[in-house]
């Protein structure tokens, strides 16, 4: 910590350099909250902007704004996804605090009418790049499948953004794995953010207010994963009314009560789902009650409930306290007596102090709690088995956003994190006591990182943003350590041409323990110890923006490549379960990730969207190591998630007042995959039960059939009537012309039917979803 | 009923995923099961050249016998392929070098095929080591050798009935054994019914990973009939056949599982694939009544 008054002073020392040339010019720091609706929420994201001179800032994570703009009349244009835009002109005589309320759009669709393009100049100007930002307003349009909204699944149409396979919600990006996403909601971190193997995430589209996923050019503050950082923010509540909505789904109804805890000082919201799967599928088994050759359906559901508060303790001070609570519950009974228990989930909490010294200085500390487990447990008779992991994080993070005049901007902080690994916990045993075994794997680990970064408006046409982060971890007697050096910088051609490029180091120091090449419940995580040292990754990214069509299109092309260290995986048949000797499992590597992203977007008039297209590669290689002959005896792979080609089209378009048709179109190379090019059969020691035992060639040496997919969706808002001032139905159409996309193959033997001879071999192509049609009712009152 | 292992927890945790896999398929699955999702289609497959495979179990008392077979491409004809030119060599733990008979049989004990047999019965002591040459006129060559582990005897065999009426009445059973602490074994054990001949009612594959030189308690569901005659055998077998039974397990399990990662196979032989090994094994017999 010690560093901290030092990184401070060197930061300050800009700001001491940049204020003469400040005054000079005379100019005001105009600051202040953006707020939207009827709800008066805070609105992160939203932007403020002088379009005369070409500037801007966005809301940071609590709605707060600085603008440093040169004395006089000014228009500032305030503006923000889902919320009409605001014109105000200003007179900036000295600096001041002077807070916006956007009003909310006049149908739920209102983010397509926008008639400014803030979002867009905003997005041309900042230094930011790599970045992508969804409201759930946004992603409620978009058609779903089985009608659940999910933003994660919408990030998936994003540029440089891969999904996991049909239907999942894993992000993968820009060659990065699943697990080297940094998934944050209000700050906290979230270790498994899916429900059911990944088909839903664990975000209640009700609850959030937004996400920005950011695939590189990281800013300084966060770290702790190598690919991305998706950053979640739940909603405030209404401050002004008590409100009720909800929605209810084909699988999962939802409801949603907000209001004010003081008005104008404080409010909350709660917001809970259930999926209700089970419903049916008990009463299927009680029908077949008695029926010898029925197998009853295993019980499935899920649930998770989001709450969060806010309350202004003064015109300086603000808390804030969100909690999240999810479980995934999975049993069976059998009539023999065999009960079987599943369960998993994560539990977030996090408190926040929000505190303004002054109109330069901003400070946000927040401390969170969060822990992802699963437990299995097992009885027959008088045995039992019960198994069950998990990951515990308690953290506390200090962020200061200080402004010494207009062409600076400092953030610094701190953040330290207190992980439990309880790498694997096991319990059998009898009734008698005769049987009695147990072991019981955890670790403890201590992370903490320091940071500063400053945004430096170098010249009208030149800005950078450039920091450190110095990060270190403690696992019992191993400590690491690591200076992650960030920066970014944008040159504006023209008014509307911007040229950008950035750096970011990272290093992670907690590992994901599975060879699936997916989110499981079973997932593990793993401390860096022993062998096991932190993975690192590098990448370098530049770009080109333009504002085309009189700001209506924002065209954007990204090139990055990005070089990775210390990558895990495992050894053929490695144990990873309750193996208190998991070290030795490990295999390390090395990655290369690199591409070219093009977008257009437009968000302004009846119709808008984004059309994407990524040609990137994703390549591993594992050298001959620890006894064994590495990965592909040292030969370089692709990872299942690496697509040569992807492109996506997203179209929303405005019908009528009430009546808006919106349809996504995704194709993408086929997921790389191994299968065996050769079999032997083996015998064992007593014959008659001849197997076949496949050998595989290089791993995922094969590729799947091309994806592709379009989805289409209506919504329709439906007249106020005396109940429900507002409601409106959603319909979806989820793989609209019926292509069996392939999840997985696997080869088959074909059999005489009377003799049970072996013919031959065939290869089956799988496919998981049809056309799969959803309505969805939701309504607020 | 679901398979319950009580001391086979290592084995059967070790493929969670498999065993959740319903979960996966529940929800797409039940509410699509009217639907066609799967189709045949043309793959391509990389060229693998052919391995010569060895098979081999050698044991005190027997006659030693060895198949051999090639590896083929797995969308070829099932029928295997037998070279007709492969001489081998089984090395005695005295240093005697025996070269076995081509000559393709079925043993009708243990109901298998073989193409190579020894002229004499074997004797094999715990510590003794045997080596394995395999080559064909092509220049493909397989060599290994392998030690018996020691005989580790089964300590109790223990059964009980469940209360459900006479006509549902099942019996599980309990096999007990002391694990060596000194050493890190392994270990397969099986249940046949009536004859050693038949099908197995259970095989378990288990190490002693979490309790070393404990008691091991290996038990089943309640799967058995009054009367029934089990006979129960524990193999204390060495580390490459577990971890060449391990391997073909999970290769076999990876095909058709979309989160399994393929594994290769571990062969306890060099420069080819299979397995060479010196059986030790218990085997009791009991009568539930």
């Amino acid at each position: 910590m010690r560093f901290l008054p030092l990184l401070i002073g060197f930061l300050f020392s800009w700001g001491v350099v940049g204020v003469p040339a400040a005054q000079a010019q005379e100019r005001h720091t105009l600051s202040g909250y953006i707020r939207g609706g009827a709800a008066r929420e805070l609105l992160p994201g939203a932007s403020v902007a002088v379009p005369s001179l070409v500037a801007g800032a966005t809301a940071d994570s609590a709605g707060f704004f600085r603008l440093v703009l040169p004395e006089g009349r000014h228009q500032v244009v305030v503006s923000f996804i889902g919320y009409e835009t605001l014109t105000r002109e200003i007179n900036l005589t000295r600096s001041q605090r002077l807070s916006f309320l956007l009003p909310e759009s006049a149908n739920t669709l209102g983010e397509v009418v926008v008639e400014a393009s803030g979002t867009l100049e905003q997005k041309l100007q900042t230094t930011q790049m790599s970045v992508e930002r969804l409201t759930t307003k946004e992603a409620k349009l978009l058609p779903a499948l089985f009608g659940e909204v999910d933003l994660l699944k919408t990030l998936q149409l994003k540029p440089g953004v891969q999904n996991g396979g049909e239907g999942t919600s894993g992000l993968f990006v820009r060659g990065g794995s699943s697990d080297q996403n940094l998934v944050l909601v209000d700050d906290a971190v979230v270790y498994n953010p899916n429900h059911l193997f990944g088909l839903f995430s664990v975000f209640n589209p009700d609850a959030v207010q937004s996400v920005d996923l950011y695939k590189g050019g990281f800013p300084a503050q966060y770290g702790g994963r190598l690919s991305s950082v998706i950053d979640v923010k739940l909603r405030e509540g209404n401050n002004q009314k008590f409100v009720t909505s909800g929605g209810i789904g084909l699988i999962s109804s939802r409801l949603t009560v907000e209001g004010p805890i003081v008005k104008e000082k404080g409010s909350f919201i709660l917001s809970g789902r259930r999926t209700y799967f089970d419903v049916f599928t008990r009463q299927l088994n009680n029908l077949n009650e008695g029926d010898p050759d029925y197998n009853p359906i295993p019980d499935y559901y899920f649930y998770d409930f989001n709450a969060k508060g806010n309350y202004k303790l003064g015109e300086k001070d603000q808390i804030f306290l969100s909690g999240y609570y999810g479980r995934d519950i999975f049993g069976f009974n059998s009539q023999g007596g065999f009960n079987f228990n599943f369960s998993w989930g994560n539990t977030v909490g996090a408190a926040r102090w929000s505190h303004v010294f002054n109109k330069r200085l901003f400070l946000n500390t927040t401390a969170s709690y969060t822990r992802y487990q699963y437990g299995i447990t097992n009885a027959l008779d008088q045995f039992s088995f019960n198994l069950s992991s998990d990951i515990q994080d308690l953290a506390l993070r200090t962020d200061l956003d200080y402004t010494p005049n207009d062409r600076h901007t400092l953030k610094f902080g701190a953040q330290v994190i207190q992980h439990s690994f309880g790498v694997g916990r096991l319990q059998a045993g009898s009734g008698d006591g005769r049987l009695n075994l147990g072991s019981d794997v955890g670790y403890s680990g201590q992370e903490a990182g320091l940071y500063a970064s400053d945004n430096f408006k170098a010249t009208d046409k030149l800005q950078l943003d450039y920091g450190v982060r110095l990060t270190g971890f403690r696992s019992g007697s191993d400590v690491y350590g690591g200076l992650e050096p960030r920066g970014s910088a944008r040159y504006s051609l023209t008014p509307k041409t911007s040229l950008k490029a950035s750096y970011a180091l990272m290093y992670q120091y907690v590992h994901l323990v599975t060879n699936s090449g997916a989110t499981l419940p079973t997932d593990i995580w793993y401390p860096s110890r022993l062998s096991v040292k932190p993975q690192r990754s590098q990448q370098v990214a530049t770009g080109v923006s333009f504002l085309l069509g009189d700001g209506k299109y924002l065209l954007t092309n990204e090139v990055y490549y990005k070089w990775s260290r210390n990558q895990v995986d495992f050894k053929d048949g490695a144990q990873l379960f309750v193996n208190p000797d998991l070290d030795s499992e490990f295999l390390f590597g090395k990655g290369w990730a690199y591409g070219n992203e093009l977008y257009l977007e437009k968000k302004t008039g009846r119709t808008t969207g984004w059309v994407g297209y990524t040609l990137s590669w994703s390549k591993r290689q594992f050298l001959p190591q620890r006894g064994t002959s590495g990965i592909n005896e040292g030969r370089t792979f692709y990872p299942n998630y690496d697509r040569r080609h992807n492109i996506t089209v997203v179209v929303l378009h405005q019908l009528r007042e009430r009546l808006n048709l919106t349809g996504s179109f995704v194709y993408t190379t086929g997921n790389a995959t191994t299968l065996p090019a050769g079999r032997f059969s083996v015998q064992d020691v007593f014959g008659g039960d001849v197997s076949v035992a496949p050998i595989y060639p290089d791993r995922n040496s094969f590729r799947l059939a091309p994806y592709n997919r379009l989805d289409l969706g209506l919504v329709w808002k439906l007249k106020p009537n005396r109940w429900f001032p507002e409601s409106d139905l959603t319909f979806s159409v989820y793989n609209a012309y019926n292509r069996r996309n392939p999840y997985f193959v696997y080869f088959d033997q074909l059999e005489n039917e009377d003799t049970g001879q072996v013919l031959g071999y065939r290869a089956r192509q799988v496919s998981l979803f049809p056309t799969i049609p959803a309505v969805t009712y939701n309504f607020k009152f | 009923m679901l398979p319950f292992f009580v001391s086979d927890f290592p084995r059967s945790v070790k493929y969670l995923p498999p065993f959740v896999r319903p979960l996966v398929a529940l929800l797409p699955l039940a509410l699509l099961s009217a639907c066609d999702l799967q189709k045949d289609i043309d793959v391509e497959l990389p060229a693998l050249p052919a391995q010569l495979v060895t098979e081999c179990y050698l044991e005190d008392g027997q006659i030693p016998r060895l198949t051999v077979t090639e590896t083929t491409p797995y969308l070829a004809s099932p029928i295997p392929v037998l070279p007709l030119d492969v001489t081998v060599v089984l090395t005695l733990p005295s240093g005697r070098r025996d070269t076995l008979r081509f000559q393709p049989g079925i043993d009708s004990v243990q109901m298998k095929g073989y193409t190579h047999i020894g002229r004499r019965p074997l004797v094999a002591r715990p510590g003794d080591t045997f080596g394995l040459e395999v080559y064909d006129t092509k220049g493909r060559r397989v060599t290994g050798t392998a030690t018996m582990p020691s005989r580790i005897p089964i300590d109790s065999l223990e059964y009980k009935f469940n209360d459900r009426p006479a006509e549902d009445r099942k019996a599980y059973l309990l096999a007990s054994f002391q694990d060596p602490a000194a050493s890190t074994d392994f270990y397969r054990l099986q249940i046949h019914k009536d004859s050693i001949s038949s099908e197995r009612e259970r095989d378990f594959t288990l190490d002693d990973r979490l309790n070393n030189g404990k008691l091991f308690t290996v038990g089943t569901s309640y799967q058995f009939d009054a009367g029934d005659t089990l006979l129960v055998t524990l193999y204390h077998i060495d580390q490459p056949y577990y971890l060449f039974r391990q391997s073909v397990s999970d290769a076999r399990n990876a095909n058709g599982n979309p989160f399994a990662q393929p594994s290769g196979i571990r062969s306890t032989v060099q420069g080819g694939v299979g397995v060479f090994t010196v059986l030790s094994y218990d085997r009791k017999q009991i009568i539930l009544r």
